[in-house]
């Protein structure tokens, strides 16, 4: 026992004192906040702007109406074009610095419309960037019914009135939807980087022991299992320190700026603002407790799996991606069902991959999010937690009985086959 | 007293007997030599004297009680053919580190590093990475680790590769002086003139099976072939005798070989009353290298696969 206490002490220390640990800690939530926010600007960013020239024969888009609804956003804009430029427009349209042009027939009436319109252009467009335009065309012939109608602005402020639904959860007053869902996906998130990184560091590390042969060394010591057991538990909890020490971050962060920004409209209030409408509307302390559990029990389950695979392979980096591919899909699977999964976090295919251990991790800590007891019961979680434990002690057993036999083997790469012959010899 | 019973110890592999119904006695305070050609079953017979393999059947006693691997670990210091370090660690913690593993107290251990660090000129290497070191410097710090414990059995697999001959000597005078304290050595390694040198006892495996056991005195005695050199003023012409065949003249210097029944005052004898003058006469032992390669001789150098039956 005292000796896999000082292996853990070493796997941690060796790991937590390097810089890459520190740089890691820092880089990526900023990486990963810069991900999510990147791809959001880049969409922003890439929103064209297009330009349409509209040769109108009805005589029911004048300029007035046209201009009235250019004002309603940037992504188009509409240009009414006398019908006596008609030919000139449509044969140097793309010169005269229009995306296309649309002809409005003879034959739209106020009434009826026409069946459909169509934008003439030399390039190719998204619905993202048609839809707007559509839209727009709707409103300027919104406006000429509203004239036709007699219906005033007045009139017309009534008519756009609507009403927004809510859910209203009876059980669970506070309970958000929108916010259970960005939590789910970044918990969810989360844990597969965590998995698939640790997991991989377990799976070099023991490769590291094996082809320098210090293996043989401790082994003269230890036993394989402690050696092994020691390894992943000391990883596990760098694994463990670094997501303490981003709550902690958040924490401070939360704390500082309430108290900071108590008294200003600033920025950072409204963070804090954010921040207190997630504690109400989910259950922060059982989140967290919930992903400490589901990070350790899911790290152990997976990376005892990479150990076995660690000891198996030799220098040749390229054994270990081709033996360590079906644990790597079982992770990206996982990911694969989260998405319906909160999508509806009641259904059978949310429930079952939240139980079965393989998937469990990601999938149960994407719906705890959305409440326990009401959407996840208190039986799912428990089950769910019991398998995963049980399911970590199978594959560490198993994944033991591969590791005291590879660590020592040299020479060829076995197969799986072997390993598993390995694993069920005497 | 023997420190190390082996009783009919087996151990088979898929595809080889890696160790076939060996049994040996090690006393304690000796240094023993383990010999035999590669794949003889030396390295399997070594992870299990040092508790990495489990035996299929035979026992192992070590101070007459049957050896457990997990608390005997820590009465036995293993230095591996093939050098095993931590590269990215700092000396000085991993010798902390591996002397703790074998159950040291932390502060104990740092004090004996310091001693074993000052003994063989290694003060300054404490903040110094493995991968900084040079082979030979590899070598000794893994030298140390292995002894740091102060194990009652080491076991020292091919000690002497990669170091140059002052700081082999260094470490030579270390393992006399931990056998005369009373630390049995166990010696693996294909170089016999080290062997020659060192060791008292010896056992040579092939194939998984031993076939020689003996003192270096013993075996060299058994495998005698009553040679004996002759060095004289003058080479007489035509020496004849019943009792030797002369088998090789160089300058001075005559080999007999003394004939069955006739003993080495019967050549003395011969050479004395025909009046030549006799400089030296010394008999003429085989090296452990040629009782090696005799015994060895004729196994394929590799040992083949075999199917061994479940």
């Amino acid at each position: 026992m005292n000796k896999i206490i000082l292996i853990i002490q070493r796997e941690f220390l060796t790991r937590v004192r390097k810089r890459t640990f520190i740089i890691g800690t820092i880089l990526f939530p900023v990486l990963y906040i810069g991900l999510i926010f990147g791809t959001g600007y880049i969409a922003n960013k890439t929103k064209q702007n297009l330009k349409i020239a509209l040769i109108d024969h009805s005589g029911l888009f004048n300029t007035e109406r046209v201009n009235s609804v250019n004002g309603n956003d940037t992504i188009s804009t509409f240009k009414l074009i006398p019908v006596t430029q008609e030919q000139q427009i449509m044969a140097a349209y793309d010169s005269s610095g229009f995306d296309g042009y649309i002809v409005i027939p003879a034959s739209f009436t106020w009434r009826t419309g026409t069946d459909s319109l169509r934008v003439n252009s030399k390039k190719s467009f998204g619905n993202s960037a048609l839809d707007p335009v559509e839209k727009k065309i709707n409103l300027v012939w919104n406006k000429v019914k509203h004239d036709s109608l007699g219906i005033d602005l007045s009139k017309e402020a009534i008519l756009d009135k609507s009403v927004s639904l809510k859910l209203n959860n009876e059980k669970d007053k506070t309970a958000d939807a929108g916010v259970a869902t960005i939590i789910g996906y970044v918990c969810g998130f989360l844990m597969y980087f965590i998995l698939l990184l640790y997991g991989s560091q377990v799976m070099m590390g023991v490769t590291e022991e094996k082809t320098s042969r210090i293996a043989e060394v401790v082994v003269s010591s230890v036993k394989p299992f402690q050696l092994m057991i020691g390894k992943i538990v000391g990883i596990g909890m760098v694994a463990l320190t670094q997501f303490l020490i981003w709550i902690a971050c958040i924490f401070i962060i939360y704390n500082v700026g309430k108290t900071s920004g108590n008294n200003s409209s600033s920025a950072s209030f409204a963070m804090v603002g954010q921040i207190q409408h997630v504690f109400t509307s989910v259950n922060v302390p059982l989140v967290i407790g919930c992903f400490i559990f589901y990070l350790l029990a899911g790290f152990f389950f997976y990376s005892s799996l990479y150990a076995a695979i660690g000891s198996a392979i030799n220098e040749d980096m390229r054994e270990a991606q081709s033996l360590s591919f079906p644990i790597t899909m079982l992770i990206i699977f996982s990911i694969a069902l989260m998405t319906p999964a909160i999508a509806n976090p009641s259904s059978s295919i949310a429930v079952w991959a939240s139980i079965i251990p393989f998937s469990s991790p990601i999938v149960m800590m994407a719906r705890i999010p959305f409440g326990v007891p009401n959407t996840v019961p208190l039986w799912q979680l428990g089950l769910s937690m019991g398998l995963l434990v049980g399911g970590f002690m199978c594959t560490t057993w198993f994944a033991a009985r591969i590791y005291r036999t590879g660590i020592l083997m040299y020479g060829k790469k076995p197969s799986w086959k072997e390993m598993i012959k390995w694993a069920f010899r005497k | 007293m023997n420190i190390l019973e082996i009783q009919n110890l087996k151990k088979y592999f898929a595809t080889q007997k890696a160790v076939d119904d060996i049994s040996m006695n090690i006393e304690q305070g000796s240094i023993f030599g383990l010999l035999g050609p590669n794949g003889a079953g030396k390295t399997t017979l070594i992870r299990m004297i040092t508790g990495i393999f489990y035996p299929d059947s035979g026992n192992i006693l070590l101070k007459g009680k049957k050896f457990d691997a997990e608390n005997d670990a820590k009465f036995i210091g293993y230095m591996p053919e093939e050098r095993g370090l931590y590269k990215k660690m700092k000396i000085g913690e991993q010798a902390l580190y591996l002397a703790r593993l074998k159950g040291m107290s932390k502060s104990h251990a740092q004090e004996k590093i310091k001693e074993w660090f000052k003994r063989l000129e290694m003060e300054n290497w404490w903040n110094k990475k493995v991968e900084d070191l040079s082979k030979g410097m590899g070598q000794k710090l893994q030298f140390v680790i292995t002894v740091l414990h102060e194990p009652s059995l080491i076991i020292l697999d091919e000690p002497f590769s990669g170091l140059d001959p002052v700081n082999a000597n260094l470490i030579k005078d270390e393992i006399f002086r931990l056998a005369q304290n009373g630390t049995t050595i166990i010696f693996s390694t294909h170089r016999m003139e080290q062997v020659e040198e060192i060791c008292n006892h010896i056992v040579l495996v092939n194939k998984g099976k031993k076939i020689l056991d003996g003192t270096v005195d013993e075996v060299k005695q058994d495998f005698k072939e009553n040679l004996f050199g002759i060095q004289l003023e003058n080479v007489p012409e035509g020496i004849k005798s019943n009792a030797f065949d002369v088998t090789g003249v160089q300058n001075k210097n005559i080999i007999v070989k003394i004939n069955e029944g006739y003993k080495p005052n019967d050549v003395l004898n011969h050479f004395i009353s025909n009046g030549s003058n006799i400089v030296s006469f010394r008999e003429m032992l085989p090296s452990l290298n040629d009782i090696f390669i005799k015994l060895v001789e004729g196994t394929p150098a590799a040992r083949q696969f075999e199917k061994i039956p479940d």
